[in-house]
């Protein structure tokens, strides 16, 4: 009983870092129709920025996360300016083609500026500590981030669902065009959910140096399983995020442990297939 | 038609330029220059580029070498007098992306765009293992340094295929007399079962299957077999799943950063076996230390070459200089040296055969030993099917970040902690 408690634990922890990664994503593609292949590449950049800021000028992860997202909305705002931009209007394959080479782009510009060396952040407030329930470990970076990931979720689905910019947002998602008749400046919103959704996945990866390694691949899996979360979650819906990535983290988990390690991402990416068979849409979509 | 007399004289010097560029006297001198083509192929982008580029770099040390006079260097050929005297080794790089479709397919243009005389690589067995047939079919000798696989080497119709590191078969077998040393020489040590934790890739699986053979002959039971996939998220499951088994000792074939992220599962789990014994992998890597800091101490693993062997081995100080300067600083490990290593064995295997006959030089290869002063052994020669058979490392254990040689107990400079240490007592 004891060891099926502590596998839940760990996938539901694992689950809520999948749901902070994969939120940017879902509300990029809720409102704009891309999916940004180099999400995974926010996630290392940001884990760098952290880095470095820890390494070089040893301010915690806990702090410098915020930077890290402020610097990944200025990239996606950025990549959205530059790139995205020209590619709404003309098929879908353009941008997701773009945001490919984007990805590329940032992975091997990484890997020539820092090496593949992997690098780990040693002594930051939040270490390698855990405490126990009975007998169950809580490692307390996870479970930091999971709350993390609560906030952030909370936060954006209240901006989305409760403020006027919010309302902007889903009135240009419904309707580009009868937003803009009703004065809503579509562009803008574009720019900013580009930069929002940019800087949620920034704040994860800022806090990801805490327990992961930094190097230039980090994000790939990553980016694959948000991926995953938002299509099973259904494309837009944060909620429907948050639920699937929890999903995906104890189904990993489960199998991994019950089944065979290997066999985790089988498991998750089986889900994934018959979830989408069965509901194209996904668990909250429409 | 041009508007400015200016626009006009840079024209006409770019086509002048573009003239002289093109004239058939320099294509003649450079097609008559000597040359001997080389292809590498090593995984320098995915999840293992580390290893990938600082392999690359050590064959740019052979190079550098062979290709310039260097006196004090005491390695054959360094003098560069000789039948090579004259020639230049030129190196074409690629990307396997540690992948062995891609890996194959850059054989295949190295071998027919590129032109190239032989390669050298590929670090992943996985990539080893197709990259080096497509060589053996165009008859082009295929130098691999590091890749630990046995079964490369187990193709006994191989005729131009080398390798001069230590096989995971081998290496098995070194881990599983540690153990039985351990079991006579320790009190209490009462080490029965194992545990094998492996990336799923053609090396993890080789050295698992090696380690179940070496296990089965040293009456060990092994009681957790964890394959997983390189690049994961997490590792909670895996050290999850050896936990709950608490195998006695641990045979581990995990690269980079998933040893990282192994080590911090474990931390994270509050597990350690009683001992844990790593295969060429991130174990070895010289900055696993430094990254892990404490946390990497006491594990243990098979070692070819670490700074700390530089006194056995008193030529690689030069020639690692080298090394370092085309790595940041950054030290040969096992896995590079052999890289180095192989080029050299290559270049003194042309210089004795006098020619550029791919079978001559590779009969040459088999027929002789040759000298390596960057090798423990100290010297190469291979058996049929490409092994060297002199290849040889040394059991480590990492204490206060330094490699301390355990086993053999004639090389060891040091006692083993045994068992590991607690988490919580470091």
């Amino acid at each position: 009983m004891d060891t099926l408690l502590q596998v839940l634990l760990d996938g539901m922890l694992n689950g809520m870092l999948y749901a902070l990664v994969a939120v940017g994503l879902c509300l990029i593609w809720g409102v704009m129709d891309v999916i940004n292949f180099a999400h995974g590449e926010y996630v290392m950049i940001s884990m760098y920025v952290t880095y470095w800021l820890g390494f070089l000028a040893n301010v915690d992860p806990l702090i410098s996360m915020f930077a890290g997202g402020l610097f990944i909305f200025i990239l996606g705002a950025l990549t959205y300016r530059l790139i995205i931009k020209y590619t709404i209007g003309k098929p879908p394959l353009s941008a997701l083609l773009a945001t490919f080479g984007l990805a590329m782009l940032l992975k091997n510009l990484c890997l020539n500026q820092f090496t593949p060396n992997y690098r780990i952040l040693s002594d930051t407030w939040l270490g390698d500590r855990t405490f126990q329930l009975g007998a169950i470990i809580v490692p307390v970076p996870q479970l930091v981030t999971a709350a993390l990931a609560l906030v952030v979720i909370g936060l954006v689905f209240f901006m989305v669902r409760s403020t006027r910019f919010g309302w902007a947002v889903q009135a240009t998602a419904m309707d580009k065009e009868a937003a803009e008749l009703m004065g809503i400046n579509t562009e803008r919103i574009y720019l900013l959910v580009f930069g929002i959704g940019g800087a949620t996945v920034g704040i994860a990866g800022g806090v990801m140096p805490t327990y992961l390694a930094v190097h230039p691949e980090v994000g790939t899996m990553f980016s694959l399983i948000a991926f995953i979360c938002v299509a099973m979650g259904g494309f837009g819906s944060i909620p429907g995020a948050l639920v699937a990535a929890l999903l995906v983290g104890i189904v990993e988990a489960l199998a991994g442990y019950y089944i065979a390690p290997v066999f985790k991402y089988v498991a998750v990416f089986g889900l994934y297939l018959a979830l989408v068979l069965l509901r194209p849409k996904g668990i909250f979509g429409w | 038609m041009f508007k400015s007399r200016m626009k006009f004289w840079i024209v006409a010097a770019v086509a002048v330029a573009l003239m002289l560029g093109a004239a058939p006297g320099q294509s003649l001198a450079q097609s008559q220059e000597k040359v001997i083509k080389i292809g590498t192929i090593f995984p320098l982008t995915g999840p293992v580029a580390l290893a990938g580029q600082r392999c690359k770099a050590a064959v740019e040390t052979a190079v550098d070498i062979l290709n310039n006079k260097n006196p004090k260097i005491k390695v054959p050929l360094a003098d560069k007098k000789g039948w090579l005297e004259g020639y230049k080794f030129v190196l074409v790089h690629t990307d396997s992306q540690g992948k062995p479709d891609v890996g194959k397919a850059e054989a295949e243009r190295l071998i027919n765009q590129e032109g190239v005389w032989a390669i050298i690589g590929a670090y992943n067995s996985s990539v080893s293992m197709p990259a080096s047939l497509v060589a053996e079919r165009a008859k082009k000798i295929f130098m691999c340094g590091a890749s630990s696989s046995a079964a490369l080497t187990q193709r006994k119709e191989m005729k131009y295929f080398f390798r001069t590191a230590s096989t995971d078969e081998v290496e098995s077998q070194e881990f599983v007399d540690v153990l039985q040393w351990l079991n006579k020489t320790q009190k209490n040590a009462n080490i029965k079962t194992l545990g094998i934790i492996y990336e799923n890739s053609v090396f993890g699986k080789n050295a698992s299957q090696q380690a179940m053979k070496a296990a089965a002959a040293g009456k060990l039971q092994v009681v957790a077999d964890v394959p997983f996939n390189p690049g994961a998220t997490n590792l909670d499951s895996e050290v999850q799943t050896l936990k709950s088994k608490n195998p006695d000792a641990l045979f581990g074939a995990v690269l980079g950063a998933d040893y990282a992220l192994m080590v911090k599962t474990m931390k994270k789990m509050n597990w350690v076996p009683k001992v844990s014994l790593n295969y060429c992998s991130g174990y070895q890597d010289p900055v696993i230390s430094k990254q892990l800091g404490a946390d990497a101490d006491f594990f243990m693993g098979s070692t070819g070459y670490s700074p700390e062997f530089a006194s056995m081995m008193p030529a690689v100080a030069e020639v690692e200089k080298i090394f370092k300067s085309k790595t940041g600083g950054v030290p040969y490990d096992s896995d590079s040296i052999q890289e180095t290593i192989a080029m050299l064995v290559l270049a003194q295997a042309i210089e004795k055969a006098k020619s550029l006959d791919p079978t001559k030089v590779a009969e040459t290869l088999h027929a002789n030993t040759w000298p390596s002063p960057l090798s423990l052994s100290g010297k190469v020669a291979f058996v049929p099917g490409g092994q060297n058979k002199y290849a040889l490392s040394i059991v480590t254990q990492l204490q206060g970040g330094k490699y301390k040689k355990v086993f053999p107990t004639d090389k060891a400079d040091t006692k083993p902690v045994f068992p590991m240490k607690p988490w919580d007592k470091r």
